[in-house]
């Protein structure tokens, strides 16, 4: 049988086309069915593919765990939550587009923040157009506070820039010779990464440790061999790392295979990651990383969600997990004491200015924000001791002594 | 000087690497015409099967091989004869660049559905071992890499010139019809062509694995550079391939000190524009490249 060519490819768009109506439509009639009044509809857009698939599904089970447990325990205002999540696909461009779309048209009743930086400001500033309060687990880079958003809270301990400063006052504390004198950074080219580093490199530099490499690189790269050689043949006594996750672990084992022993070594997000150990082969000791999260912490609320998290999903719940749990904390401390929770502009700046004026209780400990939203806190330090992650700074939260000389690794 | 012989160091075994990957790409559009979008998604299937295969027996990942390398060999050999054969040959080039497009998205979607997006790597007790050797530090686990693909190219070129087989798929790359007049069965030998570049992807991918991470959407940071080198090196030509990918290889570690890791990247874009213009039948073989 013979078809034209032109024919055969209008059949094909007309079918797409009915294909493509018939999933909208089907898309459409889902949210309309759901939700009454009886319930608070909460919109949330997560890189539950792509780049931050990894966090951002950590941030998803944060997210759900709360969800379960406010409902177990009756609920916001006496109403059930319910969570819409939309998958950006890590893309800054879905992202404003799916706010859009969950205030829009599915008329969410509050919304909640979606997973770091580059995804935070887009989604922020829909946010921001609508009036309503935006509360987010994971965006800490400096950008996202001096974009002059009102409605934004960062529901974490620290901002990316002061992650280290338990780190940094602890090196200062030490006398001039036994400081670190030469340093090397490596940072993702991400907004969050890069902050952690060189917030740490502006201290460093500051009291007269002198920069001897200092590399960037794209957030796709797994080839860090070259990275390696640069910072292995400057021999920087301390190395800093604004990474990720699978980032640092490529260039920890691309600087082992060129047999780089720094006095001291620090990398962001990566070393808390329960499979860290696991993946560099247990040549972990005295690796460093900030944390503004562990299931060990006293705080009043915690326990309770790490048993409750625990039973729901089988482990403990980590950084990712606890600031989405953060981020519900936040948002309900509002709710629950303006006693608002609709889309109208009039309730949502009210939540707003609650949020500006009072501090919440969490699972990450106290938090107050200033005008821009920046958290006002400090990150923990931990360190692998004896082949378990503990926190050595500040002392008076330590739980073991930090090793100021890295064993070889 | 010692940062630049260890640059070179890392250049050549990445250009090994490179080489072995973009070797089973140009033999595909050498016997068949056909530009192949999922080369790098089976390799990355091949990684994915390497690391399966260590998280579940605990053996070495090369030994994976034993098993995904006639795998692949018959998966190809299954695509050229049941999909690329029944493209029509008038545009079969462009309608391969669709087909294979889907079929790369089919493998990472798979890959995403049953290992989930999480990055992972094969754990080796070798993962950060390496020797010193003429003031340079080399991985074991990059010597490996670089070994397999010398061993499978040696073999490539070995069974290209010296078998039976090797001739007829050599005739049909030339010009199907005369081979066909010679009585050589074309479809059948573009088959067999089809299967051994993917068996290269096997070999590749698990060379792959034992220095990256890997994750379902990982091959589209390497078809692109593959891409480029497979027409800087000629289309359809194997040593042009080798030879491109070895000097992009080297190119890129040593421009990784000048510049970063970003602008290094380039000079794979670079050298794709600067051939396109200046010989874009490719540099080193490739009197095939100018009847397209």
């Amino acid at each position: 049988m013979t078809v034209p060519n032109g024919l055969r490819i209008t059949a094909l768009a007309a079918a797409s086309c009915l294909a493509l109506t018939a999933c909208i439509s089907g898309d459409d009639q889902g949210t309309d069915a759901e939700g009454g009044d009886d319930t608070i509809r909460i919109g949330i857009s997560l890189p539950l593919t792509g780049d931050f698939a990894e966090p951002g599904k950590g941030v998803q089970q944060g997210y759900e765990a709360w969800a379960a447990y406010t409902n177990e325990n009756g609920g916001l205002l006496g109403r059930d939550v319910e969570l819409t999540i939309l998958d950006d696909q890590s893309n800054a461009d879905r992202v404003a587009a799916d706010y859009e779309r969950l205030i829009n048209e599915d008329g969410v009743d509050l919304v909640f923040g979606p997973f770091s930086t580059r995804l935070v400001i887009p989604a922020a500033q829909v946010a921001q157009d609508y009036g309503f309060l935006f509360v987010e687990p994971a965006g800490a880079a400096p950008e996202v506070f001096s974009q002059g958003f009102d409605n934004l809270f960062y529901a974490a301990p620290a901002v990316a820039d002061d992650h280290y400063n338990h780190l940094a006052d602890a090196i200062e504390a030490m006398p001039a010779a036994e400081r670190p004198q030469t340093a090397a950074y490596a940072a993702m080219d991400d907004p969050f990464a890069m902050g952690t580093a060189y917030g740490l490199k502006a201290r460093l530099e500051a009291m007269g440790v002198t920069t001897v490499a200092d590399e960037v690189y794209p957030p796709n790269t797994t080839d860090f061999s070259s990275i390696a050689a640069t910072i292995a043949s400057s021999d920087a006594d301390i190395m800093v790392g604004g990474s990720q996750y699978q980032d640092a672990v490529n260039l920890i084992l691309a600087l082992q295979q060129l047999d780089y022993q720094p006095r001291m070594a620090a990398f962001s997000t990566a070393p808390t990651n329960p499979e860290f150990p696991e993946a560099i082969g247990e040549k972990t000791e005295g690796i460093l990383s900030p944390t503004g999260y562990t299931p060990e912490a006293d705080y009043p609320s915690n326990q309770e969600f790490v048993e409750f998290y625990t039973e729901e999903y089988g482990t403990a719940p980590g950084e990712d997990q606890a600031n989405a749990w953060t981020t519900g904390q936040v948002v309900a401390a509002a709710v629950e004491a303006v006693g608002c929770a609709d889309p109208e502009p009039d309730c949502q700046q009210q939540l707003i200015d609650w949020l500006h004026e009072n501090e919440v209780e969490t699972v990450v400990g106290p938090l107050s924000w200033d005008a821009d939203g920046r958290p006002e806190g400090a990150h923990l330090i931990q360190q692998y001791v004896d082949g378990q992650i503990r926190i050595v700074l500040p002392e008076d939260a330590a739980e073991a002594e930090l090793i100021v000389e890295k064993p070889a690794w | 000087m010692s940062l630049f012989v260890q640059s070179l160091v890392l250049g050549v075994l990445l250009g090994g690497l490179y080489a072995l990957l973009a070797a089973g790409l140009t033999l595909y559009f050498g016997v068949m015409r056909v530009v192949m979008i999922a080369h790098s998604a089976f390799l990355i299937l091949a990684a994915y099967l390497a690391w399966v295969f260590t998280r579940e027996t605990g053996l070495d990942p090369l030994l994976s091989m034993v098993g995904t390398v006639p795998l692949f060999f018959v998966v190809g050999v299954a695509i050229q004869r049941l999909l690329m054969a029944r493209l029509r040959p008038a545009t079969l080039t462009m309608m391969s660049v669709l087909l294979t497009f889907s079929i790369a998205l089919v493998i990472e979607g798979m890959l995403g559905w049953l290992f989930t997006g999480t990055q992972r790597r094969v754990r080796l007790p070798y993962g950060g071992a390496d020797f010193e050797a003429a003031g340079a530090n080399v991985a074991v686990v990059k010597l490996i890499a670089f070994v397999l693909a010398a061993l499978s190219l040696l073999a490539l070129y070995l069974l290209l010139t010296r078998t039976r087989f090797g001739q007829a798929l050599r005739a049909t790359i030339q010009h199907p019809e005369a081979a066909r007049l010679v009585g050589i069965d074309t479809d059948r030998t573009a088959g067999y062509g089809f299967g051994i570049g993917l068996a290269t992807a096997a070999i590749g991918g698990t060379a792959l694995a034992l220095d990256s991470t890997i994750y379902p959407s990982l091959h589209w940071h390497w078809i692109g550079p593959l891409m480029a080198i497979i027409v800087v090196g000629g289309l359809g030509s194997i040593p042009g391939a080798a030879i491109a990918a070895m000097i992009l290889g080297i190119g890129q570690a040593l421009l990784q000190i000048p510049l970063n890791t970003t602008w290094a990247q380039t000079i794979f874009y670079v050298a794709l524009f600067v051939t396109l213009m200046v010989r874009p039948q490719g540099f080193f073989g490739g009197r095939l490249a100018q009847r397209f």
